[in-house]
C-alpha cells in the first residue's frame, strides 16, 4: 500500500486539502472557545494597596468566609471575602465610601478605599460583559 | 484552491493574532480618585506618558497642593493680586463660568467654602451650623471669579472665596490625555478617570467599548449598557460619597442655590458626548438641575447624550443612544424608556 503525501507527488490541491484545512480551522476555533470556557465562573479579586497586590482571592473556588486585616494601612480596615463575593467590612478611614459600598460580585466592579489607596478589583472571563463602569 | 486556502489560513492567524492584540495599563490615585489608563496596540510607554499628563494637570489644578495654580489663585482672593494663568487654564475657568450662566443655580466651581463648611474636602463630614453655612454661601459666585484673557491673569474679587475644580479637572484632563495619546500614534484606548469613562477610538477587535452604568441601588449591577467610540460618559449621583447624621443621609453634591445637597429627584445622571469637559461639567449641573430641566437643556443642544436615573424608579435614555444601548433595569425593577425630542 502506497500512501501519497509528497508535496513533490501533487502539485495542486485537491478538495480533500480544503477539508484538512478547514477542519484546522475547525480545531483552532474549538481550542479557542474551550480555553475560553477554561474556569468559566473564575473570579478573581485583587487587593492592591498602594500600588502593591497584598493579596489575591480566587471567589469561584473559596468555599467558607475568609477575612484578611489590613494592619499596614493608613487607616487599618478588615476585608471579608466569601464564595463569590468580596467587600469591605470594617474600616477606621474618615468617610466610610468603602464600607458603604457593600458587596462586589461581579467581574469589573472595583471597592475603593481613597484615603488608604487601596482598590479591590474584581475579574473574571466569562461574565466581564462590559469594558468599564461609570458611576 | 491553493489561494482559497492561503486566504483561510491567513484568516485563522489573523483571528488567533487578534486574540492576543498587547495592550498596557497604568493605575493610579490622583485627583482624589483612582485612574486607570489602558491603551491597545502599543508598549507602556504611551500610558505612562498618559499618566504624566494627568498628573500634571492634578499638580495644576488640585486645591489641596498647596502649590499648584488653583491654590495660588485661592491664596490670592480678595487681595487684588491678578494670578497669572496660562491660556489653557483661562480657557477651562472661562468654560466654567459659562456652564454656570446657562445653567444658573445649578453649578458653580466656587462652591468650595460650602464643600468645606460640609467637611467634604476634609476628614469630619457633618451638617454646617446655620451661621457657619451663611458664611460659606455668601462666598460662592462665580461672576466674581474674575478672569483677563489680554493680561493672561485670574483673581478672585473676595477675601475667602476659593475655586475647586473637581467637576471639570476629569473631563479636563480626559481631553488632554487624549491629545497626548493621538500625538503618540494611539488609535484605541479606555480612560477610567474616576469612572468617568472615556473610549478614545474602538476596541482593538474594531467594535465599540462596551461601558456598564451603575445602578445607584446596587452598584454590581447596571442600568444600562452604552456603546462608546470617541466619547466619554461622565456620571454624577449622591449614591458613592455620603454620610449619616441623626437618621438623615447626606451626599456630596451641593445645590449652590441652598448649600444642601442637591435634591431635585434624581438618582444619577449620565452625560455621553464626544466633548469630555461638557460631559463631566454636565453631569454635576444637570444632577442639580433635575430631570424637567435636563431635558429641556438636551432639546436645546445637539452635543450630548442622557442617561437619567429618577427616585420614582424609572431610567430615562435620550434618543441619540438608542443604537448599540442595552436596558438591564427592567430586572431591578427599573422603568425604562426611551425619550424622544
Amino acid at each position: 500500500m502506497t500512501v501519497r503525501w509528497s508535496a513533490a507527488d501533487r502539485r495542486r490541491p485537491t478538495p480533500g486539502d480544503l477539508l484538512v484545512a478547514l477542519l484546522v480551522a475547525a480545531a483552532a476555533v474549538a481550542l479557542l472557545l474551550g480555553l475560553g470556557q477554561e474556569g468559566g465562573n473564575f473570579l478573581t479579586a485583587s487587593v492592591v494597596l498602594d500600588g502593591e497586590t497584598i493579596a489575591q482571592y480566587d471567589l469561584a473556588a473559596l468555599t467558607g468566609p475568609v477575612t484578611l486585616e489590613v494592619e499596614g494601612a493608613a487607616y487599618p480596615l478588615t476585608i471579608q471575602a466569601e464564595p463569590g463575593r468580596i467587600r469591605i467590612a470594617e474600616s477606621s478611614c474618615p468617610g466610610q465610601d468603602c464600607v458603604h459600598t457593600g458587596w462586589a460580585s461581579r467581574a469589573g466592579q472595583q471597592i475603593i478605599c481613597l484615603p488608604n489607596r487601596l482598590v479591590i478589583s474584581l475579574e473574571g472571563r466569562v461574565s466581564n460583559e462590559v469594558d468599564a463602569v461609570t458611576s | 484552491m491553493k489561494r482559497a486556502i492561503s486566504f483561510l489560513l491567513i484568516a485563522i492567524f489573523l483571528l488567533l493574532a487578534g486574540c492576543g492584540t498587547p495592550s498596557a495599563q497604568e493605575q493610579f490615585f490622583t485627583m482624589d480618585t483612582v485612574m486607570s489608563i489602558t491603551v491597545n496596540g502599543k508598549g507602556a510607554a504611551e500610558a505612562a506618558a498618559a499618566r504624566q499628563e494627568v498628573e500634571g494637570l492634578n499638580a495644576l489644578l488640585s486645591r489641596t497642593d498647596g502649590d499648584s495654580l488653583i491654590s495660588r489663585l485661592n491664596a490670592h482672593a480678595g487681595d487684588g493680586t491678578a494670578v497669572e494663568v496660562d491660556s489653557d487654564i483661562l480657557e477651562l475657568l472661562s468654560f466654567a463660568k459659562s456652564i454656570s450662566q446657562l445653567l444658573p443655580g445649578c453649578f458653580d466651581i466656587t462652591i468650595a467654602p460650602v464643600m468645606d463648611a460640609w467637611g467634604f474636602t476634609g476628614e469630619e463630614r457633618h451638617v454646617p451650623d446655620a451661621a457657619d453655612l451663611a458664611r460659606a454661601m455668601a462666598l460662592v459666585d462665580s461672576g466674581k471669579l474674575l478672569l483677563d484673557e489680554e493680561a493672561g491673569t485670574a483673581r478672585l474679587a473676595e477675601a475667602g472665596m476659593s475655586v475647586d475644580l473637581g467637576s471639570v479637572a476629569k473631563g479636563y484632563a480626559a481631553a488632554r490625555t487624549e491629545e497626548v495619546l493621538r500625538e503618540a500614534g494611539v488609535t484605541s484606548a479606555l480612560l477610567d478617570l474616576g469612572r468617568n469613562i472615556t473610549a478614545v477610538g474602538p476596541k482593538a477587535d474594531g467594535a465599540p467599548w462596551r461601558v456598564g452604568v451603575a445602578d445607584p441601588a446596587d452598584s454590581s449591577r447596571y442600568l444600562c449598557i452604552l456603546s462608546l467610540e470617541d466619547a466619554t460618559a461622565s456620571t454624577s449621583g449622591g449614591y458613592e460619597r455620603w454620610f449619616e447624621e441623626n437618621g438623615v443621609r447626606y451626599h456630596h453634591i451641593i445645590d449652590p442655590k441652598t448649600g444642601y445637597p442637591a435634591s431635585s429627584g434624581l438618582q444619577s445622571v449620565t452625560v455621553v458626548s464626544q466633548n469630555h469637559l461638557l460631559a463631566d461639567a454636565l453631569s454635576t449641573a444637570l444632577f442639580v438641575a433635575g430631570e424637567e430641566e435636563a431635558l429641556d437643556f438636551w432639546r436645546s443642544r445637539d452635543d450630548f447624550e442622557l442617561v437619567l436615573c429618577t427616585e420614582d424608579g424609572r431610567v430615562l435614555a435620550t434618543e441619540g443612544l438608542e443604537a448599540g444601548l442595552e436596558f438591564r433595569g427592567e430586572e431591578q425593577g427599573y422603568d425604562c424608556q426611551m425619550v424622544r425630542r
